[in-house]
């Protein structure tokens, strides 16, 4: 919101912070500063007291610090080069004694916003996650992934990888959970950080630890870990298992939502957790801030989607009180209807037709669909009461019942007697379109049972010039069309008038056509005509009467905890809440744990140990065996590895290039498989390996497409040994 | 994680915009306003979606705090971070108002510096916060040698809550136990539903690393300690009851692994006010009041109500602040009221009757009726009667909930549990406390 005189504020500020008197006096030089962010706040662009605001960073006074960085931060990109001259003062920061100067400094620097950034916080980061105060270590652990949001597309550096793999065992929680969240973003495109068994193990031992933010995300980061056997899984399961219960509504839908995934295979302990989960969540549905019950009761929907006895029980958990927000009445009023069974059936539509009443027309409405639902099951007491709402006489009321009416009408023939009888006392019509066509509807499928019938609709028929909506003009065409044929005296006269009004005089192409169509189709004969408008319907026994079926737990899992719940389809009827990066984030995590084979390229992982790599190699049998088309690479170890190290192969031993037979041990990662090789040459006990150089390749996991995508990096890498040989 | 946070002021002002990923623009800011803010219709959800970014909003009084992000995160998460936002927020300086906004942004800007980086929360703990923030203005360099390694072991130690050496001259602790009683009844006297939520709150002031154990009258200990010996006979006499806690949360200071095992609840506290805990309790709660209507409509354009209360704890206590609220239609024209105590007004603006009660002790019951006349209409519009609501304050735990013990033990200085001074005070006040008529 700049506003008039912006420049005039600019001009003030900078004469100020240029003069020497008021440099001298700290407290009114920073008073001057916090006038500067005060007007960057307020959307004024200050850019051009860049230069000022960088003499000011010289200084030991903290609070002034912070300020200036804040404003340096905002502006960094607009003015990279007077940045740099910031830049000096802030390296020597983060050399200074006290750690917070050092963490303020490194995260300051972190957040300037401009491409030639890299080079210069590169170091201080490196020294920054080796530093002895935890705080500076949490600062450069997210600064690692600042700086490579920085330049997206470069090549990821591995050795700050293996680092944030090696502090993943640091003792401050935090640092910690940071490495994951740093991990993630750097390794987005391989598909994120890899848990696998000792860290998945680290990581839940250290979850008591945690705060609970930290909790629920690492909770969601051991979504991608599959324990081998059902041995692991149920050590793992009873490691969460105190989580359930806890404390913090997040943390709690965290573990369930793991739970649930973990225990796919195991529907008997799928709904034991649901069972433990019942507590929390209510609790959640019943907490003192309205947010929170809104987000407990969403997850309570998604919960009964696939069990709906299980809150049967606390029905009166989900009353509505007088002044609880709309939104949360109606995920409550959605919830009663699923809850509704024989013992309960009473009390709760005595509550729902309470709601009826409300002020909001919305949620009136909203309460009196509720009824019609339950109405499929339980048609006789609802039917009582909604016949009893109509004589409120309230517009939104009746237009509501007689929707209602229609839809009860097609699910349960039984009740049309009560219905048409209602919708005949009823003194009043609905004045909205979707009313009005209820209504039109009704008369004309049971008009012969609803006597005042031909009478509403010539009231309809007079008023059709005012009418608007062309849906109920069609629907109006059919009513009258039907009526006529079960009560021809009655209607003949205004069915001719209506013809004639909708062929004639109506502009609405759709309404005209459709005139025509039924002018036409009684030119055939009535006989013919009744075959068509009046034939068999289709048996509504046919359609699912009551109760949606029981949908396994697996259809809402993996959306449970996120914003999926959240998001009626009501609610945002234009943007999705599941977006694309919402999708974006299933789907890799889908590809991650179950469908590794799409994956033929190698990902960076922890690095493997030399005594974990004899291990697997003893244990494992060779899957694989070729012969690759040339000599061992004469270039000396260092070398080899460091070309390996690009193409993310970790390299555990070489044999010196001239010793024969010549040996190399090396090992990667395809998603979530760990491939080991062996290297041979000239060992005279195989005779494959005289004049070439042979290939052996154990794995776990087995999956054959990532042993074929890792020989093809690997031919390609050694190529380019041998060219770089040539070259020099 | 979340990718900036906004707080903006009832007419849409920006005051606070911190933003934390590139990935937000400075269009949300916007966004956000002219969608939800200036929106004229209510608020539909507390989440709300614009062009694939999330805006998840919390209001204080008229203050709209809004945390934006482009992921599909957890909402739930987002909202316990908005609150303890405000907490802080608090706990620094008092209400969230638009002034002390204005007059706290340094310091808010502080706060969201520490509380959050790039997006994801890192520390939030107010106690722990304190070491950074330096609204005095703490200078870097001729900043004293203990100074400097109380900071250190803050920011490298272990107990992320309390920081080392505090001293105190007298060691002295404060227990409150508040709680709200929320009631909804049918015009019949059922309870239609009833529960408590409350809070314990203890301000510490204690020296050094004092470790702590708070006990209360948990149905599972009580049950536990009679089984194993004959204290129960003991719990008897003296007229104590167990309530069951139907769940709890704590403050993370609080060993949770210790509760799960033992149900005992031990901790190191932190340094000054703080929540140590939260529950919550459905069964026998003593309701302390008790709300009989009785409305009679006399023709169309008279309405008699007579409202009983009766007051339902031991006649020593005293209930204070109690006010009830009679609901009118929206055509009263007008009404004659008579209370035998108190002071009753009918306020045409909030359409309602309050009558407002200073003090009422136990066991007491006091009525008004009234007279409301109204003006004929021909909106056929039925009156929808909304509850009668009540609010009050009584000395004591609806609950039922005491406190039985909260000992402290610090080793390594000399002060023992009997010289810590401490004070055990309950309030129980009404939360939503309706009743249909």
């Amino acid at each position: 919101m700049p506003y008039l005189g912006c420049e005039e504020t600019v001009k003030e500020l900078k004469r100020a912070l240029s003069n020497p008197n008021i440099q001298a006096d700290r407290l009114r030089y920073r008073s001057y500063i916090t006038r500067v962010i005060r007007s960057m706040t307020q959307g004024l662009d200050v850019s051009a007291l860049f230069m000022d605001m960088v003499k000011a960073s010289a200084t030991v006074d903290v609070v002034q610090k912070k300020l200036v960085y804040l404003y340096m931060c905002t502006y960094a990109s607009h003015k990279p080069d007077l940045a740099l001259l910031a830049i000096n003062t802030l390296r020597k920061d983060c050399a200074d004694p006290n750690p917070m100067v050092r963490g303020l400094a490194l995260r300051n620097m972190c957040n300037f916003r401009m491409p030639g950034i890299t080079e210069y916080i590169q170091q201080p980061i490196l020294t920054g996650l080796r530093d002895k105060a935890s705080y500076v270590r949490r600062v450069a652990v997210l600064g690692c992934a600042k700086m490579h949001s920085l330049r997206p597309s470069t090549e990821i550096d591995p050795s700050i990888v293996n680092e944030l793999y090696a502090l993943l065992r640091d003792p401050d929680p935090v640092v910690m959970v940071n490495c994951l969240r740093a991990l993630e973003e750097i390794l987005r495109e391989e598909g994120g950080v890899v848990i696998n068994k000792p860290i998945a193990h680290h990581l839940l031992n250290r979850l008591k630890d945690l705060d609970s933010w930290a909790q629920s995300e690492v909770l969601i980061f051991l979504m991608r870990y599959r324990p081998r056997g059902d041995d692991e899984l149920f050590d793992v399961l009873s490691l969460l298992d105190e989580f359930l219960q806890s404390v913090h509504t997040p943390v709690m839908a965290a573990t369930l939502r793991l739970f649930l995934r973990l225990a796919a295979a195991h529907p008997a302990v799928q709904a034991d957790a649901l069972l433990r989960a019942r507590g929390p969540l209510l609790a959640a549905c019943g907490s003192a801030s309205r947010e929170l019950r809104f987000a407990g009761l969403c997850h309570v929907q998604q919960v009964l989607r696939s069990q709906p006895a299980l809150y049967s029980g606390q029905y009166k958990r989900f009353f509505c009180g007088y002044s609880e927000p709309g939104y949360i009445k109606l995920r409550k009023m959605e919830i009663l209807v699923e809850l509704v069974n024989d013992e309960n059936v009473v009390l709760v539509l005595e509550e729902l037709k309470s709601y009826c009443t409300d002020v909001s027309p919305e949620l009136a409405q909203a309460a009196i669909a509720a009824i019609g639902h339950i109405g499929r099951t339980y048609t006789e007491k609802c039917l009582d009461i909604l016949t009893g709402l109509l004589a409120l006489q309230q517009e939104h009321v009746t237009s509501a019942v007689i929707r209602t009416f229609r839809d009860l009408v097609w699910f349960c023939p039984q009740s049309i007697g009560a219905v048409c009888r209602a919708v005949e006392v009823c003194g009043e019509n609905p004045q909205d379109t979707e009313g009005k066509q209820a209504l039109l509807w009704l008369l004309g499928m049971h008009g012969e049972q609803i006597s005042s019938a031909p009478y509403v609709l010539e009231g309809f028929i007079d008023g059709i010039k005012a009418e608007l909506s062309s849906a109920v003009k069609t629907e109006l065409l059919t009513a009258a069309l039907k009526l006529f044929l079960c009560r021809p005296a009655e209607t003949q006269d205004m069915l001719g008038r209506l013809l004639h009004y909708c062929i004639d005089e109506e502009s609405d192409m759709c309404v005209r056509d459709r005139a025509l169509l039924y002018y036409r189709l009684l030119q055939c004969g009535v006989d013919e005509a009744r075959k068509i408008l009046l034939g068999p319907e289709s048996d509504p026994s046919m359609t699912v009467l009551a109760g949606r079926p029981e949908e396994p737990v697996g259809c809402w899992a993996s959306g449970f905890n996120t914003l999926g719940p959240l998001a009626g389809a009501d609610a945002h009827p234009d943007a999705p809440p599941a977006d694309s990066s919402a999708q974006h984030c299933h789907s890799t995590e889908e590809e991650v744990v179950s469908k590794p084979p799409c994956q033929p390229g190698l990902t960076l992982g922890p690095p493997l140990s030399h005594e974990a790599f004899e291990r697997l190699w003893v244990e494992l049998r060779v899957l694989h065996r070729q012969t690759l088309g040339f000599p061992p690479p004469a270039a000396p170890p260092e070398t080899l590895q460091a070309v390996l190290q690009l193409v993310k192969v970790q390299a555990l031993a070489f044999s010196r290039c001239e010793a024969r037979p010549w040996k190399a041990y090396v090992c990667a990662r395809a998603g979530s498989t760990l491939v080991l090789a062996e290297l041979l040459h000239g060992d005279p006990a195989v005779p494959d390996s005289q004049d070439a150089l042979l290939l052996s390749v154990k794995q776990r996991p087995e999956n054959l497409q990532a042993i074929r995508g890792f020989v093809s990096v690997l031919k390609t890498s050694a190529v380019q040994v041998q060219g770089q040989k040539s070259v020099t | 994680m979340i990718g900036g946070l906004f707080i903006y002021n009832h007419k849409g002002e920006v005051l606070i915009s911190r933003v934390y990923r590139d990935d937000i623009g400075r269009n949300a800011v916007d966004a956000f306003r002219v969608n939800v803010i200036h929106a004229r219709q209510q608020v539909r959800s507390p989440v709300t979606n614009i062009a694939r970014t999330s805006f998840f909003h919390v209001k204080r009084s008229n203050i709209w705090l809004a945390a934006v992000t482009k992921q599909n995160v957890n909402a739930a998460m987002v909202f316990e971070f908005l609150y303890k936002m405000c907490d802080v927020m608090t706990a620094y300086f008092g209400k969230i108002s638009e002034e002390n906004i204005k007059n706290n942004f340094v310091l808010i800007y502080e706060l969201l510096d520490e509380i959050l980086d790039f997006g994801y929360p890192q520390n939030s703990e107010t106690g722990a916060l304190k070491t950074f923030i330096t609204q005095q203005g703490i200078k870097s360099q001729p900043q004293t040698k203990e100074e400097q390694s109380q900071i250190t072991s803050q920011v490298t130690g272990q107990i992320g809550w309390r920081r080392e050496g505090i001293k105190y001259r007298r060691n002295e602790l404060f227990l409150d136990v508040l709680e709200s009683v929320n009631l909804l009844m049918s015009p019949q006297g059922q309870v239609l539903s009833a529960h408590v939520s409350g809070r314990v709150v203890m301000k510490s002031y204690l020296s050094g690393m004092p470790e702590c154990k708070f006990g209360m009258n948990d149905k599972i200990v009580i049950d536990k300690q009679g089984k194993a010996g004959a204290s129960d006979e003991a719990g008897k006499s003296s007229g104590k009851q167990s309530i069951a806690i139907d769940d709890c949360t704590f403050h993370q200071c609080v060993r949770l692994s210790k509760f799960d095992s033992e149900r005992s609840i031990s901790f190191i506290p932190p340094d000054g006010e703080y929540e140590l805990m939260r529950y919550r309790t459905t069964k026998d709660i003593i309701l302390p009041f008790r709300v009989i209507p009785l409305v009679r409509e006399v023709g169309r354009t008279k309405l008699e109500v007579k409202v009983v209360i009766k007051s339902n704890f031991k006649p020593s206590l005293l209930a204070q602040k109690i006010e009830v609220r009679i609901p009118t239609p929206l055509n009263t024209s007008g009404v004659q009221v008579i209370c035998m105590k108190g002071k009753a007004k009918y306020k045409a603006s909030e359409n309602a009757i309050v009558w407002k009660i200073k003090r009422m002790a136990g066991m007491k019951e006091s009525q008004i009726s009234a007279e409301i006349e109204l003006l004929p209409t021909n909106d056929k519009k039925k009156w929808a009667r909304p509850p009668i609501s009540m609010n009050f304050e009584v000395p004591f735990a609806p609950s039922g909930l005491k406190v039985r013990y909260l000992k402290v033990f610090e080793s390594k200085l000399n002060y023992s549990d009997h010289d810590v001074i401490k004070w055990v005070r309950y309030i129980g006040r009404s939360g939503i406390y309706e009743t249909r008529c």
